[in-house]
């Protein structure tokens, strides 16, 4: 598994919450560097099957290897895997008790088991990069939207993870807030991060996917390059889909 | 007139002055805040310890069926402190306390200890409802965005969700001290000196009702003020970090 450099395979994997079947199977690849973007309908299951990469969800069947490893396997410690795969959620979930530095040194210090001045002059250079430098004292309820959201991305990064897990992260953002969250996050992939991005933002899929795939009912339907996924789409599902939101 | 007031004089030195009385209500006062203190610690304890059990229990188990060896003492724990909660909340107080006094401390008779202990547990049932509903509201994605860096549930209740559950609770858990000092006010059923039996024990001594009641009452008045203002100091410095 550890050969060539797939970095997370997804196995059959089936989630069902009481009885009801959400994820009904799928199987996906996702390679070093990949920017896969997750498209479908409300209530499709893209959601859950984010949350099922990194075990906020519970699969209920297949396997999931993460570098090689399968995390599904309740034997393995998730909390090490998890370090390694930056989640961010779409409301944000800043800690509103903390200041910004503290949000982004907490999990450095306490996980990493880094000296408080490596964890900030770390978070200092990424809140640098992110042009957020001068709030690095402030408390989230004094940041706009699109400046929690950043900070939520430099938060995760900081943990310097293998893997970057969005879930609609502008879609609780004002309109004119969306543009500087996609700007990082297209900054990222152009460093080579892996991302798996689960969005409405099909200009983002376009410009930034290395593939893109769409979940309908559960199950992945289609998947491709954005090219060739965009214009020549070939699942009816997915013709009815993109002919509503593109 | 002056008839009036030589009593009124008379009834003052009888109840603070004759035999030092002020001394002796001085010294109820200080029973009353060694219990409430020390209980109050004792409650707090309890208390959260119960609160994490049961939204552990809530937050993992609840609805599910258990998997491993610790979903079965986490269980059978929950299901003990269920049953605490609905004993201590469903007795009268007095009896709880007489019950510790007269049965489980029947042969050292020491009252203190008996009521700290007491007043601790029944304070701790009220305290750990308390706190479960501060941790219960705190929003789930607070909980995800922690475990999502890596922390287990521990951790994440430690560094995330317990701070700001108490900032929540603040309120609520003044509002229980207060409760508690005057509930500490029964103690004289079990011979503690505390402050309203030293009180009652001069209105007694003295026939005047009125100097020594009233001044009992000021008393408890002033301590709940004071504990009121240290409150509302220390809820306006948390408040001050998120604005
Ligand atoms: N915790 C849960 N308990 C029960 N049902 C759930 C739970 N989470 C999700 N579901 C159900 O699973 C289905 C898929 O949800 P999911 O959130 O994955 O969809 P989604 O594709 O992300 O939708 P959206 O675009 O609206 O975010 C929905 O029908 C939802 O009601
Ligand atoms: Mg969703």
């Amino acid at each position: 598994m550890t050969t060539d450099n797939v970095l997370i395979k997804v196995d059959n994997l089936c989630k069902s919450f009481d009885n009801v079947d959400v994820l009904k199977g799928i199987n996906a690849e996702i390679h070093k560097g990949d920017v896969m973007v997750v498209i479908g309908a409300s209530g499709s299951g893209k959601s859950t099957f984010l949350r099922c990469l990194n075990r906020l969800e519970e699969p209920t069947g297949g396997k999931i290897y993460f570098e090689g490893t399968d995390i599904t396997d309740p034997s393995v410690n998730i909390n090490i895997h998890r370090q390694k795969m930056g989640m961010v959620f779409q409301q944000f979930n800043l800690f509103p008790h903390m200041t910004v530095m503290k949000n982004l040194t907490l999990g450095p210090i306490k996980l990493l088991k880094k000296s408080k001045a490596d964890a900030e002059k770390r978070a200092m250079e990424l809140l640098e990069r992110v042009g957020l430098a001068d709030r690095a004292t402030a408390y989230p309820s004094q940041l706009s939207g699109g400046q929690k959201q950043r900070i939520a991305i430099v938060r995760a990064l900081c943990m310097d993870p293998d893997v970057m897990l969005f879930d609609e992260p502008t879609s609780a953002l004002d309109p004119e807030m969306v543009g500087e969250v996609l700007e990082v996050m297209k900054q990222l992939a152009k460093e080579g991060m892996t991302m798996v991005v689960v969005t409405h933002e099909m200009g983002f899929a376009r410009e930034v996917g290395t593939n893109v795939v769409f979940v309908d009912d559960g199950v992945i339907v289609e998947q491709g390059e954005p090219k060739e996924f965009f214009e020549n789409p070939r699942n009816q599902r997915l013709k009815d889909f993109l002919s509503k939101v593109l | 007139m002056q008839d009036f007031f030589n009593g009124l004089y008379q009834s003052f030195v009888k109840t603070f002055i004759t035999d030092d009385r002020w001394l002796q209500l001085l010294n109820g006062l200080l029973v009353t805040v060694e219990i409430t203190l020390f209980a109050a610690v004792i409650g707090v304890v309890i208390g959260f310890l119960i609160a994490i059990v049961r939204s552990t229990y809530d937050m993992n188990l609840s609805g599910r069926k258990c998997r491993s060896f610790g979903d079965y003492i986490l269980k059978v724990v929950n299901f003990i402190c269920n049953i605490y909660i609905t004993v201590i909340r469903g007795t009268p107080v007095v009896i709880q306390l007489m019950i510790m006094y007269f049965i489980v401390f029947a042969s050292s008779r020491d009252g203190i200890i008996a009521a700290i202990i007491s007043f601790g547990i029944n304070s701790g049932a009220y305290v750990a409802e308390i706190v479960r509903s501060g941790i219960m509201s705190i929003d789930k994605g607070q909980f995800e965005a922690s475990r999502s860096l890596g922390f287990d549930y521990k951790s994440t209740m430690v560094h995330v969700i317990i701070p700001q559950a108490f900032k929540n609770i603040l309120p609520a858990l003044g509002n229980e001290f207060i409760v508690l000092v005057k509930e500490t006010s029964v103690a004289g059923y079990v011979a503690i000196q505390d402050l309203t039996y030293v009180g009652n024990l001069i209105r007694s001594r003295t026939y005047e009702a009125f100097f020594p009641l009233i001044a009992v009452a000021l008393i408890y008045l002033v301590i709940v003020l004071i504990l009121t203002f240290l409150l509302k100091k220390l809820e306006r410095r948390l408040r001050s970090s998120d604005h």
